[in-house]
């Protein structure tokens, strides 16, 4: 009963996001007369709680075990618990069913239900401490996940992409599942700090092999997570079917929620960690194998995205290549490394929620997703141009835009780890002038070209013109105290291992 | 010649037999059946392994549950008259090729790896045991469970639901 | 003497024929029922591990959660391959092509 108090005042905003996630559900059942404004209040007002929360427990808890070794609360479970509830947060407020023309007219009970549950799952993936906990938390977000691609429910797309996102995801996690259960097996526990005491006694020849097989299954799950090659599959289709605004929440939030079980399990379930310095354990180099999957991610999600004409689709394979250059954070097995992954999902998240916002914006006004359409976008609305231009600079990583930090953070986590991961920063270069490029076609089409038929311009709603200001002003003015931002992520590198 | 020797191989012969005839046959409902025997299989196993619990829930709800779901799904999707209930291959070739390198993987390591031996458990009722932990260390999980379901439930609802709401 | 290599086996043996399952069928249903082996092979190994292994009981406590897991699972799928029907009138997975990779 203590344990449960004493659990219980550290879990704030989960229990915030559940009480709320309950509310809306019995508002969508019970409501008949303003329905869709009283659900979407209530998910706001949840969100803006959870936020609340998460700073507040911020200042004062000190790193443990909760629920019985079932979550760990520690800084960097509070960063990207901070990162994942601002996300849905601004999703929520930003991305209207009025702004989305797929969305305008279905209810909004269930998808503000949907979205505090895959928040809440998220928020339990990054404190997971226990195999069992990873497994649950994981599915659920995947679970809502795939009905949230599903929403648009007349449209052969949007249940095509959810079906393939599901069988492609429940395939990986089952193979992840079977990596577990493997890992229980070899180590006789599910908790993670007990699973790292027991792989640091080293293993012999065929323990390491099955320790790496064991790593393969679960890089499967965790991979399908963050959409890395070769477990990306799905992404494209899913991007394309599923509603805008979902598309843009799946691209943040449960790719940022996996980085964050990748950091905890792999840098605490897998690793000596002390603080500050990690080691591995006597067993197995498997940031060997992040690093194959991180270049195979970032080359192929850079050159599949010079191609795509469908703005959705080359939304995706650009996310697919921005997770690529996290791993290099987590490849890198250090401190450095893992605040330059944080650094990155934090700026990622406010670049790509302004790209997902002009998508959205453009198809609510002119129908189309397609870039073929976008020519002489700068004449019919200029704000929203310029504030794309914006977002895409800063998605290539140009100073003095926060975008930037993100990639610099990572490279030189990389870099500073000696000569012999050069080659592999290179690497991540030579993407980044990859990716250069059809960014910069997109702003080409906007800005330069000509639209074959002369189309009125039209003007921003108020509400979408503030919300594109603030997250242009998120990616330009960032810099100006970026110590501040530095100090928050350097102060939460505490990741508690159990030790 | 144990019992437990028998048992185990004919439930091994039943549980992976059925389960290539699932997986290998044309129709569908053949593939249905199958996979019930497989189930059954597998609750065998768990009986053997001495999990009364897991016994029986693997029977309410995969056999009860799940496999009644698929036989929905397999009804449901042909037209009432087209009897035939035919399904096919795709790319067969390769696929065998990958299941069979990946089982002679999980073989290998299967006998050689260095499993974390402790005394293992003997067979003794489970579910109070099951209960202690559900409510003790592992409440959270138990707890995340009714929301993973609650959410499910909404889902497939929401999915199949005709009218659309506004 | 049945021992933790033979049930071992058994789940390999499962684990390899679901996947089968998945990779080469058309009908949707029909890569459920592979995932479902693949689910139950995954289980069968948690619960040898308990019975031989360390003697641990969160295997069992594992594989209930993984039950509860997979029919949450194939209730949203089916949910999907019902409107898939209804949407197209075939279950096969090729024919649902509107998107190209």
């Amino acid at each position: 009963m203590q344990e449960l108090q004493r659990s219980l005042s550290s879990f704030g905003p989960e229990v915030v996001l559940t009480v709320g996630l309950l509310l809306v559900v019995l508002a969508d059942a019970g409501l008949r007369t303003w329905r869709n404004q009283a659900v979407r209040a209530l998910s706001v007002l949840t969100l803006a709680g959870a936020l609340w929360a998460v700073v507040d427990l911020a200042g004062q808890v000190a790193p443990g075990p909760i629920f019985s070794g079932m979550l760990a609360i520690d800084p960097l479970g509070l960063f990207f618990k901070f990162v994942l509830v601002l996300a849905s947060f601004i999703l929520v407020l930003a991305f209207t069913f009025q702004n989305s023309r797929e969305l305008a007219g279905l209810g909004q009970g269930e998808f503000h239900a949907l979205l505090l549950a895959l928040t809440l799952g998220c928020l339990l993936m990054t404190g997971s401490n226990d195999i069992v906990m990873l497994y649950l938390s994981l599915e659920t977000v995947s679970i809502t996940s795939y009905v949230m691609v599903a929403y648009l429910k007349g449209d052969r797309l949007s249940n095509e992409a959810a079906l393939k996102y599901l069988l492609f995801g429940a395939v990986s996690t089952g193979a992840m599942l079977y990596g577990l259960s493997l890992l229980f097996g070899l180590t006789g526990a599910t908790g993670l700090p007990e699973i790292r005491a027991a792989l640091a006694g080293g293993y012999d020849d065929a323990g390491r092999l099955t320790l790496y097989l064991i790593t393969l299954l679960l890089v499967a799950g965790f991979g399908f997570k963050i959409a890395a090659v070769p477990f990306h599959f799905w992404c494209p289709d899913a991007y394309q079917g599923a509603p805008t605004p979902v598309t843009a929440l799946l691209s943040v939030v449960p790719k940022a929620a996996g980085f964050g079980l990748l950091l905890r399990f792999f840098f605490g379930g897998m690793t000596t960690s002390l603080a500050g310095t990690w080691d591995l354990t006597g067993s197995i180099e498997w940031p060997a194998v992040l690093m194959l999957v991180s270049v195979a991610t970032m080359t192929w999600g850079n050159v599949a995205a010079i191609t795509q004409v469908d703005m959705k689709r080359l939304l995706a394979y650009s996310s697919i290549a921005h997770a690529g250059y996290m791993l290099m954070g987590v490849v890198a097995l250090s401190a450095n490394g893992a605040r330059g992954v944080m650094v990155y999902l934090l700026v990622y998240l406010f670049m790509n929620l302004g790209a997902f916002l002009v998508v959205t914006l453009i198809h609510q006004r002119e129908g189309t997703f397609d870039l073929r359409d976008y020519p002489g976008m700068v004449k019919r609305q200029p704000v929203l141009t310029l504030a794309m231009s914006i977002f895409l600079l800063s998605l290539m990583g140009i100073p003095p835009l926060t975008g930037f930090m993100g990639k610099f953070y990572v490279f030189a986590a990389v870099i500073e780890k000696g000569p012999h991961l050069w080659w592999f920063a290179a690497v991540g270069a030579v993407n980044a002038a990859i990716a250069a490029w059809y960014y910069a076609r997109v702003m080409r089409v906007m800005v330069i070209d000509e639209s074959d038929e002369p189309r009125e311009a039209w003007s921003l709603a108020p509400v979408d013109a503030a919300w594109l200001g603030a997250l242009v002003a998120a990616n330009v003015l960032p810099l100006l105290f970026w110590d501040r931002i530095e100090a928050f992520a350097r102060g939460s590198l505490t990741l508690w291992a159990g030790l | 010649m144990t019992p437990e020797t028998v048992t185990f191989y004919a439930l091994a012969l039943v549980t992976v037999g059925s389960a290539a005839v699932c997986v290998m046959a044309r129709s569908l409902i053949y593939s249905a059946f199958s996979l019930l025997f497989t189930f059954v299989g597998v609750a065998g196993f768990y009986l053997l392994l001495g999990a009364d619990f897991l016994a029986a829930t693997q029977f309410l709800v995969y056999v009860g549950g799940i496999l009644v779901l698929l036989l929905f799904g397999v009804m449901l999707t042909h037209k009432l008259y087209d009897l035939d209930l035919k399904s096919g291959f795709s790319q067969f070739g390769p696929g065998l090729v990958a299941a069979g390198a990946i089982f002679a993987l999980l073989l290998a390591m299967a006998v050689k790896t260095p499993w974390k031996v402790a005394g293992g458990r003997l067979p003794a009722p489970t579910t109070a045991e099951l209960g202690q932990q559900f409510l003790g260390t592992y409440l959270l999980p138990f707890e995340v469970a009714s929301v993973l379901l609650l959410v499910a439930l909404m889902g497939a609802t929401l999915i199949v639901r005709r009218r659309k709401d506004a | 003497m049945i021992g933790l290599q033979h049930y071992l086996i058994v789940s390999a043996a499962l684990f390899a024929l679901g996947l089968l399952g998945v990779l080469t069928r058309r009908n949707a249903v029909n890569v459920l029922m592979g995932l479902e082996l693949i689910l139950n092979s995954a289980n069968l190994n948690l619960v040898a591990f308990t019975r031989y292994g360390s003697g641990n009981f969160g295997g069992q406590v594992f594989a209930v959660f993984v039950i509860v897991v997979a029919a949450a699972e194939v209730a949203v799928a089916l949910a999907l391959v019902l409107t898939m029907y209804r949407l197209r009138r075939t279950p096969n997975l090729d024919a649902a092509a509107s998107l190209r990779g």
